[in-house]
């Protein structure tokens, strides 16, 4: 499977890394996607643990596959991915990929969600979680919000609040990002919606440990992105 | 005369009096200004006379004076943190703005590190 994807698109897809007191948690993740042949743009989110350090140790051992940038002050996630996707401008990429920097993604998953983009068989690609894996109230949650991001947005998609993405640079030029926090999942649906972008879904695996289970959608961060859906409709 | 009738003129003329300041330091706009001398004026006016209260209730349509000045300051106060929730939300979108920037302008390289 991963011969398919030619070493010459992997040189051109970035993968964009929001990350948030990940220290104990982000050395794997970036070591596997480096391994994969993948870049990497990093942007620290004003962590208050050591997690740029742990970002600076990496990247002395792959110089030339991560970019870092980061924020002075923590700001979210939807302004941590936004600085990602802007900064990736400046290396030229063809695909952009966002994956969590939790472990909650994987590695192994990035060529199956790069291809549709390679194949031209999509612009665009949302990496499904398996919902009959998730903890019981999480799955809940992604529920309501794909019924949220349905009636707001009038998108049907399978996992609306899933993290990993991708997408081509033609199609990125197209959108507009504008949430702050975790409210951009449903936006870079919507998004990709009214702009015609052909979007494919594609399956992926995730990794839930108690860590991984303390970030994410839950049923408060449910509520919080359902006022800013309301608020966004004015 | 009860001693709100004496304190409420004196805290409104301080108010009125602050307001003027700044909008001569060009902190506030005359229309802050001018509501908010209306305001303290009401204010004063029913501290020094109560039953102007109930001429302005009866204009209204509500039958007590008291009833006139508690929605009164709901109105002011709604208003005000409205306001607020406004000046907060640009500042927040100002900050992000400002923060991405900088973090868009400096990269950071193993260099920086080793100088």
């Amino acid at each position: 499977m991963e011969n398919e994807i030619a070493m010459e698109d992997k040189n051109s897809t970035f993968v964009v890394l929001p990350a948030y007191n990940e220290a104990t948690r982000i050395r794997p993740v970036l070591e596997d996607i480096a391994r994969k042949g993948y870049n990497m743009v990093l942007v620290n989110d004003g962590s208050s643990d050591n997690t740029l350090e742990v970002i600076k140790q990496v990247k002395k051992e792959f110089p030339d596959k991560i970019h870092i940038f980061s924020l002075l002050i923590n700001r979210g996630v939807g302004i941590a991915t936004q600085t990602g996707f802007e900064a990736v401008l400046k290396f030229n990429p063809k695909y952009i990929v966002s994956m969590d920097s939790d472990g909650q993604h994987s590695a192994d998953d990035l060529d199956e969600v790069i291809k549709p983009l390679v194949t031209g068989e999509a612009q665009a690609v949302i990496g499904v979680r398996p919902f009959k894996d998730m903890p019981k109230s999480r799955s809940f949650a992604n529920s309501i919000m794909n019924i949220l991001t349905r009636i707001f947005y009038r998108v049907n998609v399978s996992d609306s609040q899933t993290g990993f993405r991708a997408i081509t640079v033609e199609a990125l030029d197209k959108i507009s990002i504008n949430a702050t926090g975790y409210l951009i999942s449903s936006e870079f649906i919507r998004e990709i919606n009214d702009n015609n972008i052909p979007f494919a879904e594609v399956p992926i695996q995730t990794i839930y440990t108690p860590e991984t289970q303390a970030k994410g959608t839950n049923v408060k961060v449910a509520f919080k992105i359902l006022l800013q859906m309301i608020k966004h409709q004015f | 005369m009860y001693l709100y009738a004496l304190i409420f003129p004196i805290i409104s003329i301080i108010a009125i009096i602050w307001f003027i300041t700044r909008y001569f330091k060009g902190k506030n706009s005359l229309i802050t200004v001018v509501l908010w001398s209306i305001f303290w004026i009401i204010v004063s006016l029913f501290a020094i006379f109560p039953n102007v209260s109930s001429a302005f209730a009866r204009l209204f349509g509500i039958t007590r004076g008291l009833d006139f000045v508690i929605i009164l300051v709901f109105v002011v106060l709604f208003y005000t943190v409205l306001k607020l929730y406004f000046i907060v939300d640009k500042m927040q979108n100002e900050i992000n703005t400002l923060v991405k920037e900088l973090a868009l302008k400096n990269e950071i390289s193993l260099d920086d590190e080793e100088e």
